[in-house]
């Protein structure tokens, strides 16, 4: 009996061990990862580590169409221009852009300081490459700002010219900004750039240029020495480190307790009061580049009718959504253009008011009737679709059935998960669209995008088709005077108001947090695709002290 | 043996290309595709049908699974639509992580619920009892990613004994590697462990109390047995067999619970590529995932069956 019981227990034994050492071994992989950073350094030394939410998805600059992809990716492909504070176009690689013949060429001159990491100057040939792989197989979402373009030409070292099949105003803003240069003498050996992955080797010319990458852990930059945007030709910080934090609230406790510096993604509104007693921890607050709305679908009867749309935008009531539900943290819009495109924002537009009562009557003349007396129109029965994993928005559309219950219109809240909002939202399944555009750079591709009847860019969520709109739309588009310009696009803000084709909700505040008792320096952009990791802002952050 | 070995194993087989089959086709079911997420972006119809074509997803439904299974045969997952890297690599990667947390958790429960379990039925009636009565019906109700974050604000960040996230510090070699991989392992199977434990004790303490009340079990004291051995050897032996299958059939639930927790402690196992995975609608990444996460539970099953046919003598292979 004995002899059995010691003979199991040293199975027992020998199984743990056995287990134990399995399941280290198993782990092995992650454990000699191939580059060692110091952390806290100081100086050039210093290694800024930011919370970012999901792994680098694809590391080809041209194909990604990722957020947080974009925040390692801008930091080591350089673009032509920027966004500065002000949600304003800022030379990066361009000196400067002007258009000539008639506006049918974009030309741009660029710096001559900017170097690859492997020590090869930045030229015209690898911003030409770069459009035309683009163009060739349709990578990204810059495939469709580069519509016009007929031919490129880089006649010397800092010289573009992109020669368009028309006038479009906003084109050198739109290619410059989203469009990020790869060096031709190494992307051009890579064959198809479709199925490029450019997963190592990474050869950059912006502040830093990824050293290592440790998929499910972190993302390792090294800092280019020869960056001339930032102060004295380098960064001063000597790495930056990305670590992944999926869930925001475990990022929020990583930068408290001193694991990371930065977050890269926005602070909830609901959430930004926990950083308050925290002396070490600043909060700095960016507009968005895009705003929430309600946009209707002008497929359905009811909604095709001009006094309907303008009576549902009466009975939303925006400032109390901005006190309840963003705490405060947006600005209330009257059009359809932001108002943090200060130039193109018609202010002689005033919001439709709050007005329930005023909107049942404007129903009641319309020839709505409640004949059972439950104090709704009859027949008047609408849906709200929107994606429930956006609490604002999920929080709004509660609001907006009741105060628009108030004006006699019955609404049901078909808030449903994203993929599937987004779904139906692109098959035109839905009555009122309750949600948030991300970034529009420029008022136009937006007008364009979101109005034009060829639906374009696949966001004309009204599935409007009115010739007048076109016509402004197009008219504008080909106006390279910019006064000229600035007063079409007020027209369109106008027109497109009085209709009513969508009720602008608001431009949320975005509140990006940082660690200043270790770091400074930090440009924010507006928006939460550029925030505070925009090459830009990492170029001239410094250690404190 | 030999045949309920080739029976087990064909049934094994057969649930696999079960769950394949469903998986391909339910993931297909679901509103949207992997353009849909692009939306906000310029997209024209033009690219977006390239890109379908390039995913291989212009097909019609039938010829994807065929081509799909006849590549599995051949150990093709495919390439993941957005990280343009074979699905098996991306797998690989993260798997030790997962099956580490989840073999722990599931070591941890087993050795930890077993005493307590039998403890619990020694002591019936009386605290240590109704404890564990309470925490095996806290334990259903927990939810684990509730549990995960409750640690980790309690645990990590306000009393600083343990990493928030992540599964090791990078900078460290050698030996203090392996205890910072420790060190960052204990939060995410607390989560796990305090969510099984309970229930897996509980019922195996209602098992025990059952078999205590057998014959067999007074025939044992009459023969002058002690109580220790009468409940460690002819009780536990016979109550744990339930509580096995239990566990078989709960390291499913520990590896969904593992998708959570991995969330919460930015654990980079397979849990958290599917969260990531499903939001891209990267169906050839959540294929292979669900894949592999079918085999493990259809292998655990197998050896729970087997580990079930030795600790029973009733049963003959």
């Amino acid at each position: 009996m004995s002899r059995t019981f010691s003979g199991r227990t040293r199975r027992w034994r020998v199984a743990v061990a056995l287990g134990a050492a399995a399941a280290l071994g198993l782990s092995g992989c992650g454990l000699n990862e191939g580059n060692s950073s110091s952390g806290e350094g100081s100086g050039g030394d210093a290694v800024l580590r930011v919370g970012t939410t999901t792994d680098v998805s694809n590391f080809n600059p041209l194909q990604s169409l990722s957020k947080t992809d974009s925040w390692i990716l801008n930091a080591m492909y350089p673009h032509l221009l920027r966004i500065d504070e002000n949600a304003k176009k800022a030379p990066e690689l361009a000196k400067e852009y002007t258009y000539t013949d008639g506006g049918k060429t974009a030309v741009f001159t660029l710096r001559d300081d900017f170097t690859w990491t492997d020590g090869k100057p930045v030229v015209a040939e690898d911003v030409k490459f770069s459009a035309e792989s683009i163009m060739k197989y349709k990578l990204g979402n810059v495939a469709a700002k580069l519509t016009w373009v007929t031919s490129i030409e880089a006649p010397d070292a800092t010289t573009v010219k992109f020669h368009l099949s028309q006038p479009y105003a906003p084109f050198a803003e739109g290619v410059g900004f989203w469009m990020s240069i790869v060096p031709k003498h190494i992307f051009e050996g890579a064959g198809d750039l479709s199925k490029f992955a450019n997963d190592s080797n990474w050869v950059g010319a912006g502040p830093f240029v990824l050293e290592s990458a440790t998929k499910g852990q972190r993302y390792v930059m090294k800092r280019n020495d020869r960056y001339p945007l930032a102060p004295g030709g380098k960064p001063a910080v000597g790495k930056v480190e990305f670590r992944l934090y999926p869930d925001v609230n475990t990022m929020m406790l990583a930068l408290r307790n001193g694991d990371i510096d930065l977050m890269g993604t926005p602070v909830p509104a609901s959430a930004a009061k926990t950083f308050a007693n925290d002396s070490k921890i600043k909060l700095a607050k960016v507009g968005a580049l895009g705003f929430a709305h309600l946009t209707y679908n002008m497929n359905n009867k009811d909604l095709a009718r001009q006094e309907v749309r303008q009576a549902l935008s009466m009975a939303v009531d925006t400032k109390s959504i901005i006190s309840s539900v963003l705490q405060g943290d947006a600005r209330e819009m009257s059009g359809p253009i932001s108002p943090i495109f200060a130039d193109y924002d018609n202010t002689e537009i005033q919001p439709y008011p709050f007005d329930p009562a005023g909107a049942k009557a404007k129903l009641a003349a319309a020839g709505y009737k409640d004949g059972d007396g439950d104090g709704l129109f009859d027949g008047l029965d609408l849906g709200v679709a929107c994606d429930q994993s956006n609490a604002n928005i999920t929080r709004v559309v509660q609001l907006f059935r009741e105060s628009a219950a108030k004006a006699g219109i019955k609404l049901t809240n078909e808030c449903v998960e994203r993929n599937t909002f987004l779904s139906r939202t692109k098959d035109g399944e839905y009555d009122i669209d309750a949600s948030q555009w991300g970034v529009f750079d420029n008022p136009m591709d937006q007008l364009r995008s979101t109005y034009l009847s060829s639906n374009p860019g696949g966001i004309n969520y009204n599935l409007l088709k009115s010739p007048e709109i076109d016509r402004l739309i197009d008219d504008a588009a080909g106006t390279t005077d910019p006064a000229a310009f600035a007063t079409k696009i007020k027209n369109i803000d106008k027109v497109v108001h009085e209709q009513a084709y969508l009720t602008p909700l608001y431009v949320e505040n975005f509140q990006f947090a940082y660690n200043a008792s270790k770091f400074t320096g930090f440009v924010a952009s507006p928006s939460d695709l550029l925030g505070m990791v925009t090459a830009y802002s990492l170029a001239q952050v410094k250690p404190v002290g | 043996m030999a045949r309920f070995v080739l029976n087990r194993a064909l049934k094994a087989v057969l649930t696999v290309w079960i769950a394949i089959t469903a998986t391909f086709f339910l993931l297909r079911l679901l509103p949207g595709d992997p353009t849909t997420l692009m939306v906000e972006g310029d997209m024209t119809p033009e690219m977006r049908a390239a890109l379908l074509k390039t995913y291989g997803l212009d097909r019609p439904l039938l010829e994807q699974y065929v081509s799909y299974l006849r590549e599995l045969l051949h150990g093709n997952f495919g390439i993941s639509f957005r990280q343009i890297q074979p699905v098996s690599d991306i797998l690989l990667d993260r798997l030790p992580w997962t099956l580490l947390l989840a073999g722990v958790a599931f070591l941890l429960t087993i050795a930890v619920g077993i005493p307590i379990g039998v403890y619990a039925a020694a002591h019936r009636g009386r605290w240590p009892d109704r404890l564990l009565q309470g925490f095996g019906i806290a334990g259903h109700a927990l939810f684990v990613p509730s549990v995960a974050m409750l640690l980790l604000v309690w645990l990590g960040a306000r009393l600083g004994w343990f990493p928030i996230g992540g599964a090791i510090d990078p900078d460290t070699r050698g030996l203090a590697a392996y205890l910072s991989l420790a060190h960052h392992l204990v939060l995410p199977v607390a989560s796990l462990v305090l969510v099984q434990l309970g229930p897996y004790a509980l019922t195996l303490r209602t098992n025990l109390i059952d078999v205590l009340g057998e014959d067999y079990i007074r025939a044992a004291r009459a023969r002058g047995l002690s109580g220790r051995r009468r409940l460690w050897k002819h009780g536990l032996r016979n109550a744990i067999l339930p509580a096995l299958t239990l566990m078989g059939l709960q390291l499913g639930t520990l590896v969904g619970g593992a998708v959570l927790t991995e969330t919460v402690f930015a654990y980079p196992g397979v849990g958290r590529l599917i969260y990531e995975a499903v939001g891209q609608r990267d169906y050839p990444v959540l294929q292979g995932a669900f894949i592999m996460l079918a085999i493990t539970v259809v292998v655990a099953n197998a050896l729970t069956d087997l580990l079930y046919a030795v600790l029973n003598p009733r049963i003959r292979l």
